[in-house]
């Protein structure tokens, strides 16, 4: 009946939902709603509601093994040479985020968080990039730009879209699927955003940032910012990714797509990987699995159970996020720590660094420093310098294939969890043109392989079939297929 | 002491006696409980800032003693946190009793071993809105708050410099402020449901302010008073026959205001039921929180309400929620629960209310007032011929 409750945040998106987690003795836990939160009123999405069943703790292993976590971390200093490559997206604190950096700068390498926008764009773009507007502004504005599906993509945004709405904001959403609560749902093209879109200062334009982001549609984005002063907001699927990305500011950086490649020519033998299941976040599932394959040596640091801690080498278990000591910054900007007090996967990297043991405390300072505040205060966000940038040439891919499997990327995509996720959504001409019928699941081919799997019909944009389940035949966030009975 | 009895009780213990909302008896008599073996947990609020604190289930009498005081903007049920089996006493408002009790019906508290000690209650607030009343209508920084009250219809906050900022909360409510929808609508002031009630109302003369009013319901309400006298805990005076009428007039114009506050919120729907439920549930996100908070709920993971709805479904509105509608109609308290924690923002206890009411008003039955269940309940189906 002992319960240890901690005062936390939702790992589940960078909105970064304030709750708490009451751990039993026995390691079990459970949510309760923190309604005092000023992020989200106590208020969680599904993913949040769910996450004692979303949420398995990591077991430390050394080639398959079951060790203890000190010697997991006495494996991890032999097996890290030189020529290792780093992940972090963004799915642990910034202390430990910086931990990493630490321990990959003596070995000459750079932690990369895997956002290939960021290594794409201009430095001077990335603070606009990173941070976005408080959510209030949202509620504030009068005209709100959806490039996201809000329902599925970061349901916490909802009420402050409604809210908007309430005062006046009129919804545009410009994406595969309609959106209920847009007044206007659209298909533009980019080109034309800004004729289209007639935004001012009085907008705010909502899209993502994800490793699988094409570049230049940020770009696009950018511009129409520039162009129209609207103020805006990338989400990022990982509870920490800008804080992630302030920590690491200033480093080269490598896209996933760009580490899979190197892995594959052979210039990558080593690769570690902290809170970032690579098998998990890239769509092409079968493509990231040979590449690990290829590895000498795959090092998992990790606070959870999950795909490529199945495959690692060596995994080095740390305690669940709710757990640990460190900050984290939302998409917001908002920095927000929790009551938790774990520094394992800190410890683990300075006894590697030789570091003492008030490791932790260092890398603390240096965050705050980072934020340029002297302590976190969860009711007033750090302020950001978002330096102009200029005016760029942007040629976003268009997706010239027939039918397209289109994923959406939800939480629970992210994290690689089947839920009540498990159908595609597809428009009612789609139906009739391959002549689908009710209670029959449809076949889904690509060049990969196939699925057989249950559909909705949906107001989906004409030739998308929308997943909020990664399939196995897919090859990228977009893929080619084609639809049957 | 009988049942019907009525007294002014305090804690003898000074700390605890200023440190409570009244007298702090209920703090010593949960507190007595557990030193003296009467149960073998407590369920209290542990305070983590002016507007937040967290239920704990503890053995700690400290603890419960550290959560003395009234919390407005802790608009949380308790019942949730009861663990069948377990000599147990917790604080109750009267939606926390009520819940309590509907979830003993469904077997899944033992009402033998768990001792309500009700406490009145006009009504609780979003600790949201109250910040944000704060800012706009009181102009105050949250931050500053050290202390809050109602007295004499005014919702009072004290600031760190001493003052007191007070406004009357019938001005807050027109303006959207104060009490949550569903509490300005909570008809049950007083918790005869529990196993003792407790308040202020009633208390009058030199202990104004330093007791707490007690009526005890029950033989465990006798039980857990009388324990905490025996352990010197608390000491007690008969109540007299003013304070007991002052409680009785406050408590039916009380009644009076939510009787109002019902017309004012729970007006018939004008046009299509159909689509006033569709439209009012469309931002639905499927997250489940307003069955997982709803404290009368008593089913588990394989609910017909989830085992019967999936996303992929089509339908205009999901059978998660018809099925919750029907199924809670004997059960929902308008505790609040399940609009507090929408995603989405959706007014879920006035459209849960507005299902329950008219079939809980047609069988004359209120959930939660005491052990009787519906009457549907009771239809025998072999009579009946089936
Ligand atoms: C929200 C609220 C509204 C109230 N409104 C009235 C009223 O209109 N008229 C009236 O006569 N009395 C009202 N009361 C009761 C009154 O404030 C005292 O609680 C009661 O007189 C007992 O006083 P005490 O000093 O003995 O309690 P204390 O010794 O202070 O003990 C109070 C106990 O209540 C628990 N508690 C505190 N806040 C909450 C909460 N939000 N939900 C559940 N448990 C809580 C604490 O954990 C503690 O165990 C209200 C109480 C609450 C919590
Ligand atoms: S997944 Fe995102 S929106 Fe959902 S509860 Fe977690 S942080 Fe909030
Ligand atoms: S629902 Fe009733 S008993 Fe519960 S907090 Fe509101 S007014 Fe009090
Ligand atoms: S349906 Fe809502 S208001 Fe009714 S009892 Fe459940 S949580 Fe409370
Ligand atoms: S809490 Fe709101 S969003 Fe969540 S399932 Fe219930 S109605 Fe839907």
């Amino acid at each position: 009946m002992n319960e240890n409750i901690f005062t936390t945040v939702c790992p589940g998106c960078s909105i970064a939902c304030g709750m708490y987690v009451r751990e039993k003795d026995d390691g079990t836990f459970n949510i309760d709603w923190r309604k005092d939160a000023v992020v989200n009123a106590g208020k969680l999405c599904r993913f949040g509601v769910r996450l004692p069943a979303n949420l398995k703790a990591a077991v430390s292993k050394v080639d398959g093994n079951e060790v203890e976590l000190s010697d997991a971390v006495t494996a991890l200093g032999n097996a890290i040479g030189d020529g290792a490559a780093f992940v972090s997206v963004g799915n642990t604190t910034c202390e430990e985020h910086l931990a990493l950096m630490k321990l990959a700068e003596s070995k000459g390498a750079v932690v990369n968080t895997g956002m290939g926008a960021f290594s794409a764009i201009s430095a001077e773009c990335h603070s606009t990039m990173g941070v976005g507007v408080p959510l209030d502004a949202i509620e504030s504005a009068k005209k709100i730009v959806l490039f996201i599906d809000p329902y599925e993509q970061y349901p916490l945004l909802v009420r402050r879209i409604l809210a908007g709405k309430k005062n006046g904001a009129t919804v545009t959403a410009v994406g595969w699927k309609a959106v209920s609560l847009a007044d206007d749902n659209k298909t533009i093209d980019p080109a034309n955003y800004e004729s289209e879109l007639a935004l001012d200062s009085d907008s705010v334009i909502i899209a993502e940032i994800n490793p699988s982001t094409d570049p230049e549609r940020v770009m696009v984005l950018l511009n129409l910012a520039k162009a129209s002063g609207a103020a805006i907001m990338f989400m990022k699927p990982f509870v920490n990714a800008v804080g992630c990305d302030l920590a690491s500011k200033k480093t080269e950086q490598k896209s996933l797509d760009q580490i899979i490649a190197e892995i594959n020519d052979g210039s990558i033998k080593t690769l570690v990987c902290l809170d970032s299941d690579l098998i998990e976040i890239m769509p092409d599932e079968t493509a990231v699995r040979e590449a690990l394959g290829k590895l000498d040596n795959l090092i998992v640091i990790t606070s959870r159970a999950s795909a490529i801690a199945d495959v690692a080498n060596i995994v080095v278990a740390t305690e669940p996020f709710y757990k640990k000591a460190g900050t984290v910054v939302n998409a917001e900007g908002r920095a927000v720590v929790g009551s938790g007090e774990g520094t394992d996967g800190i410890d683990a990297i300075g006894v590697m660094l030789g570091q003492p043991a008030d490791l932790f405390a260092e890398l603390n300072s240096a965050v705050l420093a980072t934020l340029g505040i002297d302590a976190v205060d969860e009711r007033v966000i750090p302020v950001y310098e978002k330096p102009e940038y200029g005016v760029m040439d942007a040629n976003p891919t268009a997706e010239e294939v027939e039918t397209a499997l289109v994923y959406a990327g939800g939480p629970f995509f992210w994290n690689g969890i089947v839920d009540d996720n498990d159908f595609v959504e597809m428009n009612l001409d789609m139906l009739t043109a391959n002549s689908l019928l009710k209670g029959i699941p449809a076949k889904i081919v690509s060049d990969k392989g196939e699925v057989v799997i249950k559909y909705k019909v949906s107001d989906v944009a004409p030739g998308v079939v929308l997943s909020n389940m990664k399939l196995p035949m897919t090859t990228g966030m977009v893929t080619s297929v084609t639809v049957s009975r | 002491m009988d049942i019907g009895d009525c007294y002014v009780g305090w804690a003898t213990d000074e700390d605890i006696r200023t440190r409570g909302a009244s007298g702090g008896l209920v703090t010593a008599m949960l507190a007595a409980a557990l030193e003296k073996g009467l149960v073998e947990a407590v369920v209290v609020l542990k305070k983590l800032g002016e507007f937040e604190a967290v239920p704990i289930v503890t053995s700690d009498p400290e603890e419960v003693k550290a959560a003395a005081g009234s919390m407005h903007s802790v608009p949380i049920v308790l019942s949730r946190y009861l663990e069948y089996g377990t000599k147990v006493a917790l604080p109750a408002k009267p939606c926390d009793a009520r819940s309590t009790i509907e979830q003993a019906k469904r077997g899944q508290v033992d009402i033998d071993t768990t001792y309500i000690v009700g406490l009145n209650c006009g009504g609780t607030m979003h600790p949201a809105m109250t910040r944000e009343m704060l800012e706009t209508v009181y102009k105050l920084d949250p931050e500053e708050i050290v202390g809050e009250e109602i007295d004499k219809g005014k919702l009072i906050f004290e600031t760190k410099d001493g003052e007191e900022h007070a406004i009357k909360i019938d001005e807050l409510e027109e303006d959207g402020y104060g009490r949550r929808e569903s509490c300005q609508y909570c008809a049950v002031n007083i918790p005869t449901m529990a196993d003792i009630a407790c308040g202020n109302w009633g208390v009058i003369g030199d202990l104004a302010g330093k007791g707490t009013f007690v009526e005890i319901n029950t033989e465990k309400g006798i039980a857990i008073l009388e324990n905490a006298i025996d352990a010197g805990a608390v000491e007690i005076t008969p109540a007299d026959e003013k304070g007991k009428a002052i409680r009785a007039k406050v408590d039916g114009a009380m009644m009076k205001v939510a009787a109002a506050a019902d017309k004012k919120y729970l007006s018939p729907i004008e046009g299509s039921h159909l689509d006033y439920y569709i439209n009012a549930l469309s931002d639905c996100i499927n997250c489940g929180a307003c069955k997982t908070v709803c404290p009368v709920c008593a089913c588990g993971e394989g609910a017909k309400c989830t085992e019967f709805s999936s996303s992929s479904d089509t339908y205009k509105m999901s059978l998660f929620h018809l099925v919750r509608f029907v199924h809670l109609m004997d059960s929902c308290i308008g505790c609040g629960q399940c609009t507090d924690v929408c995603p989405a923002d959706i007014p879920l206890t006035h459209i849960y209310q507005r299902f329950a009411r008219p079939i809980q008003d047609e069988f004359e039955y209120k959930p939660g007032m005491d052990m009787t269940t519906p009457p549907f309940f009771g239809v025998d189906l072999l009579e009946e011929g089936h």
